[in-house]
């Protein structure tokens, strides 16, 4: 069993402007990882704002003071690189892996954006991108069956004015309503040094980093007062089971039963984490054993369980199964509720923990394989529990988990009258 | 505040290096392997000559089932205990299949991949296929295709590839089948397909730490009782090329965005202009800054995304575009996509666009190619289409040096915008006439109206 999840060295600066800087070097291919993670996500959005962060992520690509319109993709790809950006409740962060030769542009550009993005940010550019994300919405959520269950069980997993009760994709009302002014007034109040983790992996050393980050962010002035979200950690228990049927076009009747846990990075989660794949990850999984191959009411390929790893709220974990032909919605629902049900009071045996902790050790060591794959990982260790190296605990701490504290976890957060259960029945048959 | 105006220059650039390449032949079959040290994951994935191109027509979607049925017991084991021996080392067995091959890997901390490779050699080697577990593993692959099926683009793709290279062909059908194909097969066809093309020995791709690995124990583990020797894979297929552009409307009520795809028969792969030509589809529809993504979302905002490029196989080849479009915007939205496909094989690339395509696709080999997954995959290309150990250096020596006149010729001889079939999948209610008011070609509904 290794001790350490992360066998490569960690070195973390803080600049004067507040902005943590982190660096793991690794010389075994001529690649830098750059990732940014900024501490503001959807859970930031206020009533009547749903959708801005991640839309504001768009406008980060279309240039800032010294970076003209389309040239920031230009320039990243025509270095050889890749690159992206992604928005969750949590946070945002923007990413690129570039040739090692290129680093200095990546961090010019991200620079760049930090520190100059509102002089040049235009109503002709927020009303592309605003365009562009409803083109993103139709095409994610609504355009494809079950597109929206994401959107769906928010809302049923925690309260209005809760900070994950909205999607981070938002609504097309509040994202027609977006002016340009709020978008200004985001990024002076978020885009700061001092609310971002800069980390970079791979060919390079702590010196050239921590050099290269002072030129170009140092002088970035930091903010102060950054207004925090809503506090989120306090999730009442209502005690009655949240439902929702939809009828609408899909193909077969679909169940998503929901629960709220812990948030990500505490030993709850980790439970979670385990019992998640004992549940529903593989063939082997309870789900697929018991309603894909025994009871055959589900669908082999569609049975699964996952947790969304979000940290600042009880984190969701979803199990769902989609129903065989001439198998109903009831029946699909009710086999997956009996399947959760019994994870507190049929202990898990060694064989089914010891295949979770092999898939999850898998996991854990392909998200590491690559650069990019563990600068993300250090930023977010950096951005949500304060210090990167607290990444190395992660798979220890999920090999150490016991069946007794999956079948304690499962008899505290997974009861029936805290459920939420969102069920897809196609049109005409109900 | 002080934000630093000159934009730095690249550094030293480090030089190029792909994995050290292992080749062996063992037991009657190869082994191709890249050598990954100090890295904690290995991959192995047995490579069989046993493509969707090897399905009879009217068989579409065999190796999908068979590929589904080799977990469902073997000669050692039932389903149940297969499935829990293989996952308690780390891996599910991973399947896939493309025109050329069929795969099968395991991904597992290097200590554990001669265990991985024994049973991924027991499954695909000595399935059980009880006659009950295929019939019911194809129902549910039908019902697994109906369900992929409800998503829009299956139908838009399979009417396109009919277009292009004729239904009564097998690659004029869909790669994976679909659910009336499937719903016509029986268990003799599954039995068949395994013993023609699952028995011989294949390659064995292997992507880990060498020096903590093996090789022969695995390649004796992976080819241990197979038999019969390559089969001719066949001379590239020549497409007829159609004239005139036609436009196939595909209904789906209430669609609330259109889905185009746009193409034409394009080069295969071993063809010699294969560099040039990618590099011409990246300009026009590969990279995020191509011609097509600038102008159709980054100007237009029509679309989340559009991409295309020139695909290729061993025996053919396609030029495509595909994206989703909203609704109310189809028809300029395909006006304009066709007219970038135009402007490009008229006039060709400019030097500024050249760059940016060729540094980005020379790049790649580096950023793109780091996990053991992705380098078995580097590894299988050179397997599948015959290629030398340092085919990715010199890929990258040719990208880089690829010129403006070159790849503008690839763009003038090998994208035909005059003989597009241009599918678009969406609420014909909604856009029917102004696809006709477009004057583009043709309009024909799919499947025709009665």
């Amino acid at each position: 069993m290794p001790d350490s999840g992360y066998p490569w060295p960690i070195s973390t600066t803080r600049l004067d402007n507040g902005l943590r800087v982190v660096v793991s070097e690794d010389r075994t291919a001529p690649a830098v990882a750059v990732n940014l993670w900024y501490d503001v996500g959807s859970r930031h959005e206020p009533a009547g704002q749903t959708g801005f962060a991640h839309l504001f992520e768009h406008l980060m690509f279309e240039g800032s003071t010294h970076v003209a319109k389309t040239e920031h993709m230009k320039l990243v790809q025509g270095a050889g690189g890749s690159l992206n950006a992604t928005t969750n409740p949590d946070r945002t962060n923007y990413f690129e892996t570039v040739p090692a030769e290129h680093l200095e542009l990546a961090l010019w550009l991200e620079a760049d954006r930090m520190g100059g993005l509102v002089p040049a940010l235009t109503q002709e550019t927020l009303d592309n991108q605003r365009d562009v994300v409803k083109n993103e919405r139709r095409q994610r959520y609504e355009n494809v069956p079950y597109g929206d269950a994401w959107l769906r069980l928010l809302p049923l997993l925690y309260p209005p004015g809760h900070p994950y009760h909205h999607a981070t994709i938002g609504s097309m009302a509040d994202l027609n309503a977006a002016d340009l002014a709020t978008f200004q007034a985001f990024h002076r109040t978020y885009y700061a040094p001092n609310n971002a983790v800069l980390t970079v992996v791979g060919d390079t050393t702590v010196d050239e980093v921590v050099s290269l980050a002072d030129r170009y962010f140092g002088a970035i002035p930091p903010r102060p007062d950054i207004p925090p979200a809503p506090d989120g950690r306090v999730v009442p228990a209502t005690g009655v089971p949240a439902e929702e049927t939809v009828v609408t076009d899909v193909p077969a009747p679909r169940v998503y039963v929901a629960h709220r846990t812990y948030p990500f990075g505490t030993p709850g989660y980790d439970v979670m984490t385990v019992l998640a794949t004992v549940l529903g990850s593989g063939r082997g999984s309870r789900l697929y054993q018991r309603l894909a191959d025994g009871e055959r009411i589900a669908q082999p390929d569609l049975v699964g369980a996952y947790g969304v790893d979000l940290a600042h709220a009880p984190a969701p974990l979803i199990a769902t199964a989609t129903a065989r032909p001439s198998v109903t919605g009831e029946q699909v629902a009710a086999g997956l509720a009996q399947v959760v049900d019994e994870l507190a009071t049929v202990p898990v045996t060694a064989a089914e923990l010891d295949r979770a902790k092999a898939l999850l050790t898998t996991a854990w060591w392909r998200q590491m394989s690559t650069v990019d794959g563990r600068a993300d990982a250090l930023s977010r260790y950096a951005t949500q529990f304060g210090d990167p190296a607290v990444v190395a605990e992660r798979l220890p701490a999920w090999l150490a988990v016991t069946a007794g504290q999956i079948t304690e976890a499962a008899a505290e957060v997974l009861g029936a009258g805290d459920r939420a259960t969102l069920i897809y029945l196609p049109e005409g048959k109900q | 505040m002080t934000l630093i105006a000159d934009r730095p220059g690249p550094g030293t650039a480090r030089p190029y290096r792909f994995p050290p390449v292992v080749r062996r032949s063992v037991a009657g079959g190869e082994v191709v392997a890249a050598h990954l040290p100090g890295q904690n994951l290995a991959v192995a994935m047995l490579l069989l000559d046993a493509g969707a191109g090897r399905e009879p027509v009217g068989r579409e979607g065999l190796g999908g089932v068979l590929a589904k049925a080799l977990e469902e017991g073997t000669s050692q084991r039932d389903a149940t205990a297969y499935a829990l021996a293989i996952e308690a080392l780390g891996t599910e067995l991973v399947t896939g299949l493309d025109w050329d091959t069929f795969q099968a890997s395991v991904q597992v901390p290097v200590g554990r991949l001669g265990a991985a490779v024994e049973l991924l050699a027991e499954a695909v080697r000595t399935p059980r296929l009880d006659p009950d577990d295929v019939r019911r593993v194809r129902d549910d692959e039908v019902t697994a295709l109906r369900m992929d099926w409800a998503n829009p683009g299956p139908r838009a793709e399979a009417a396109l590839r009919a277009d292009l290279f004729g239904a009564g062909n097998r690659w004029g059908r869909p790669m994976y089948g679909d659910p009336d194909s499937v719903a016509g097969l029986d268990v003799e066809d599954v039995n068949v397909f395994h013993s023609e093309w699952f028995i011989r020995p294949g390659t064995l791709v292997v992507a880990g730490d060498l020096d903590r690995l093996d090789l022969d124990a695995l390649a004796a583990t992976a080819f241990t009782g197979t038999g019969g020797g390559p089969v001719d894979r066949g001379e590239p297929i020549e497409v007829p090329t159609r004239g005139g552009r036609r436009i196939i409307l595909v209904d789906r009520p209430g669609s609330v965005q259109s889905t185009l795809r746009l193409g034409h028969p394009g080069p295969h792969r071993a063809h010699p202009d294969h560099v040039p030509v990618a590099l011409a589809g990246t300009v026009l529809g590969g990279a995020f800054t191509s011609r097509l993504n600038h102008l159709i979302r980054e100007v237009r905002g029509y679309t989340y995304g559009i991409r295309g490029d020139f695909g290729s196989s061993r025996r053919f080849g396609r030029f495509a575009v595909s994206s989703n479009v909203q609704t109310a915007v189809t028809a300029p939205a395909l006006v304009e996509a066709v007219g970038e496909i135009a402007r490009t094989q008229a006039g060709g690339v400019t030097e500024d666009e050249l760059a940016v395509a060729r540094s980005w696709r020379a790049g790649q080999l580096s950023v793109e190619l780091q996990s053991p997954r992705a380098i078995a995959g580097a590894l299988s290309t050179l397997v599948v289409h015959d290629l030398p150990d340092d085919y990715h250096a010199r890929l990258r020596e040719e990208l880089l040096g690829a010129q403006v006149t070159q790849v503008s010729a690839a763009a003038t001889t090998h994208l035909r915008p005059d003989s597009l079939t241009l599918v678009v999948e969406g609420d014909a209610a909604v856009i029917r006439d102004e696809l006709v008011a477009t004057g583009l070609g043709e309009l024909i509904d799919h499947p025709p109206r009665v």
